[in-house]
């Protein structure tokens, strides 16, 4: 489903991604764990291809993506979210979510000038479909507040309803649970297991050993921009080294 | 308050209207800080100019060089002016809007203003440098009087007209899904471009557009006043329409209307009425008139940032917050 | 003696002069992430006082030094009164660049009653001819020289061997970081603005020397070349705006001789183009600002 052959990336000699080899199964849900700083998020970046690779390779779907901008990589449902709150903050929460739509007869300089009765139509499906997805993850009351005044948690979940809207056929979640509410974190988990069901691969980054244990199908684990062990999370833990990494970095 | 005076304010606030509706798409919308939004005012201006004039062989004319001079009829000189605004925007945004941060873009535009500027005005061969053009023909002038006022209500009247299209314009892409883009883009472009957005693509779209309608406006401006010259476009008066639509409030395109009026037109008419009540040494006032505008935009970047009439929060009908509703409704 | 020459000895002060203003100017957006549209303003405005001085009998080279104070209070106060509050209030820095061109806008304007319209000129004698092979230079201009090169000595030694240079460094780095580390990031941001503002006083100055004439609107002239520069070598980077100096100063009095000197700044500007398209990061892009000093 996605291959990565020997992708690096490196910021002036600072090798964040050294070397990574590997395959994401279709149809799972796979996680990414590591220290800080192992370089995970860079990984997540370049396969998403919001930062570019140094060299090495990345194959979607069996075709080579490597050098597709990011936003054509989104639209044929590669799709990440980030680390760090990127919420399009004065735009309201429903707003954030009709924007990741892709069919939308309005989202175009032609479409805008038809005027209103050219798109309503797929504005209603969507604004439909998003309030499904805003009342599934708790937040229906916030609809019209903007996007930027939510807690860091509501952040998060509106971070994975943007990617969702899209209807990803992979989904790159980076770290997409921190600091949400527990029992949000289990409709979380519960939703992404049914997107799993549906068919969806999913690779996440997560520091919670439990939740990964939890979700994940199988597991590879960085260090220092290298990957250094894979497989399920049981055996990992077996692994001596690796729970070393895990400890010392 | 005669006629004349009266219609050349109406016009001039038609114009700024028609300006400040475009660097709202721009900044407002798009997050683009085109500082250098007058040259394509002026592009359509000397576009439109050179359009209607005849060739600078021709008898009247001969005290002045410039290229083109094609005697065309009313309206296609307004229209060349919107398509020379358009064809500019197109070199500029790929050199500009491809590669650079945004805060580059934003100096690089300005000294590509300041540039263009010192270029016309040294290359006299091209649009007659320094001096700039005169005797720019009058839309309509071998069909009607122009001397008197029933033009100038003909002239307000074609101002008008464009205010409108451009207005009807502007609230159609503002309030549609590519406006909701656009915006996204200007909140977070990296964020955008993860969801399939190519923000390349959008800003370009806006800037071609943007620079479309400031070319209408130059040609409106230059059909009125009947000169141009590299001294009506100088950089500043691009942060006179910035400050309009800071003041106004970004993103709103009524609160670009108000903007308008407050003002490149307010100022301009204060300044006007100060001089001619004698206040202070002559050169001063339009000195300090600068100075306010400067003031004015600090003061409401500190104090009100969203301006006058801030962008619309949109509330989707059938949204549980019916209070919030009721409030904006009222507001 | 070759037209070329000449203007290879011309190059050799241009440079001398945009590397001050250049080197000032982009430290000051290395360090404390102000681009600073004012700084042209604050040049001329520093070439004004040295000229008042200048006026009154007194050598240039005692109004430079006043120039250069001035420059570095100027720039202090800009920071401390406008730029720093708005920084601190969480202005973007799309924000800041608006903010620093209306300021500009302001001091150009507050200037213009005060010293008028009229182009002026320091007096000062040239001094007598040096040759130097088929390059002549004029006393004013070697010292013009020789001061450039003091000058970014000093800033090469300020920036490797003193601890100032080293905090402003890692501020420039990462301010949170060098923050927490203990450096007190307030005094090195305010030292930033008294030596970045020297450097454009300087820079005024000497502009202003070496120009036939000036009025207010040069200010905007020198706020180009000095941004050409800077940008060429890598916004933030003080060996790449030196760098950045070198190549527009001898590029623009070299088209000067073989076309025309009107369109030194439009070929400052050609070269700013050259470099958005084909290396947008500019010559000397390491990653971090300043970070080509260690
Ligand atoms: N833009 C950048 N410039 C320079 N260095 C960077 C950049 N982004 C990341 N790095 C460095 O690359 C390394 C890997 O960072 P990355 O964000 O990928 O780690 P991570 O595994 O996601 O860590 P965490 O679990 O804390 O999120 C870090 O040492 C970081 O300092
Ligand atoms: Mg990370």
């Amino acid at each position: 489903m996605l291959v990565a052959e020997d992708v690096h990336r490196h910021f002036e000699g600072m090798h964040a991604v050294d070397g990574v080899s590997l395959e994401v199964p279709r149809g799972q849900i796979t996680g990414l764990i590591g220290p800080n700083g192992a370089g995970k998020s860079t990984f997540m970046a370049v396969v998403a291809g919001t930062l570019p690779a140094s060299s090495g390779t990345i194959l979607f779907e069996g075709e080579d993506i490597t050098r597709l901008p990011t936003y054509r990589r989104a639209r044929r449902g590669l799709v990440r979210t980030f680390q760090l709150p990127s919420e399009f903050a004065r735009l309201t929460v429903l707003e954030n979510l009709l924007v990741a739509a892709p069919q939308n007869r309005g989202d175009s300089l032609f479409g805008a000038l038809m005027g209103k009765r050219f798109w309503i139509k797929d504005e209603e499906r969507l604004v439909t479909e998003a309030r499904g997805l805003l009342k599934r993850f708790g937040m229906s009351a916030k609809e019209s507040d903007y996007a930027g005044l939510m807690s860091g948690g509501q952040k998060r979940l509106i971070e994975i309803m943007r990617a969702l809207m899209l209807h990803p056929r992979c989904l790159l979640l980076d770290e997409p649970m921190s600091g949400v509410h527990p029992r949000v974190i289990e409709q979380i988990q519960h939703y992404l297991q049914s997107l799993r069901a549906d068919g969806l691969t999913i690779l996440m980054v997560e520091h919670e050993l439990h939740l990964v244990e939890q979700l994940c199908d199988s597991v590879f684990v960085m260090a220092q921009g290298k990957l250094i062990g894979s497989g399920t999370m049981a055996s990992l833990r077996r692994q001596r080294e690796i729970v070393d990494a895990y400890l010392v970095g | 308050m005669n006629t004349y005076y009266a219609a050349n304010l109406l016009i001039y606030a038609g114009v700024d209207i028609i300006a400040v509706l475009a660097l709202n798409l721009q900044f407002g919308v798009s997050g683009i800080v085109n500082f250098s939004f007058i040259v394509f005012q002026a592009a359509g201006a000397y576009a439109a100019a050179v359009l209607s004039m005849p060739p600078h062989t021709a008898a009247e004319y001969s005290f002045q060089v410039y290229v083109g001079g094609y005697q065309l009829p009313f309206p296609i000189p307004w229209i060349g002016g919107a398509l020379a605004g358009a064809l500019l925007a197109i070199p500029v945004g790929l050199v500009v809007l491809r590669k650079l941060r945004s805060d580059y873009q934003a100096i690089a535009l300005l000294v590509t203003s300041i540039i263009a500027n010192t270029v016309i005005n040294n290359a006299r061969p091209f649009l007659n440098g320094a001096a700039g053009l005169a005797l720019i023909p009058q839309p309509l002038q071998d069909q009607v009087d122009t001397y008197g006022d029933s033009y100038l209500y003909l002239y307000i009247g074609l101002t008008a007209v464009c205010v409108g299209l451009v207005w009807f314009l502007a609230a159609r892409i503002v309030n549609s899904p590519y406006g909701r883009t656009l915006r996204a883009m200007r909140e977070h472009e990296l964020a955008a471009t993860a969801l399939g957005k190519n923000p390349v693509a959008l800003k370009m779209t806006m800037f071609i557009v943007g620079g479309a309608i400031a070319g209408l406006s130059g040609a409106i401006l230059v059909g009125f006043l009947t000169v141009w010259a590299p001294s009506t476009w100088l950089y500043p008066e691009t942060i006179i329409l910035f400050a309009a639509l800071i003041v106004g409030g970004r993103g709103n395109n009524l609160g670009a209307i108000l903007g308008a009026l407050l003002v490149p037109v307010g100022f301009e008419e204060v300044t006007r009425l100060l001089i001619r009540m004698n206040i202070g040494p002559p050169n001063l006032i339009p000195a300090l008139e600068w100075v306010a505008i400067g003031l004015f935009i600090l003061g409401f970047l500190w104090f009100r940032p969203e301006g006058v009439r801030p962008e619309p929060r949109r509330v989707f009908e059938g949204s549980p917050d019916v209070e919030v509703v009721d409030r904006v409704r009222t507001a | 003696m070759s037209i070329f020459a000449a203007a290879f000895g011309f190059g050799l002060v241009s440079m001398s002069v945009i590397a001050i203003a250049a080197v000032g100017f982009t430290m000051q957006f290395g360090i404390t992430n102000m681009i600073n549209l004012a700084y042209g303003q604050v040049m001329i405005s520093s070439a004004y006082v040295a000229y008042y001085i200048n006026r009154a009998g007194i050598t240039i080279w005692v109004g430079m030094i006043a120039g250069a104070f001035f420059g570095a209070a100027f720039s202090f106060l800009l920071n401390r009164l406008v730029y720093a509050p708005f920084q601190r209030k969480g202005t973007s820095y799309l924000g800041m660049v608006i903010v620093s061109l209306a300021v500009s806008l302001m001091i150009a304007n507050l200037l213009l009653p005060i010293v008028g319209y009229f182009s002026v000129s320091y007096s000062e004698h040239a001094g007598s001819l040096v040759r130097l092979g088929d390059i002549v230079l004029t006393n004013n201009q070697i010292a013009i020289i020789a001061l450039s090169v003091a000058v970014m000595l000093g800033i090469h030694a300020l920036l490797r061997y003193t601890r100032l240079g080293k905090a402003m460094r890692a501020t420039a780095a990462n301010p949170t970081l060098a923050r927490n580390c203990g450096i007190p990031t307030q005094r090195v941001i305010d030292m930033v603005w008294l030596i970045t503002g020297a450097l454009c006083g300087l820079a005024g100055v000497v502009a202003a020397l070496n120009s036939d004439s000036f009025v207010i609107s040069s200010g905007a002239g020198f706020l180009i070349t000095a941004l050409a520069a800077a940008v060429l070598g890598g916004a933030g980077q003080p060996y790449g705006a030196m760098i950045g100096a070198v190549i527009i100063g001898l590029v623009t009095e070299l088209s000067a001789a073989a076309w025309s000197p009107e369109y030194k700044e439009v070929v400052a500007f050609g070269i700013l183009v050259l470099v958005m398209v084909l290396r947008p990061q500019g010559l000397l892009a390491k990653r971090g600002a300043l970070a080509a000093a260690g």
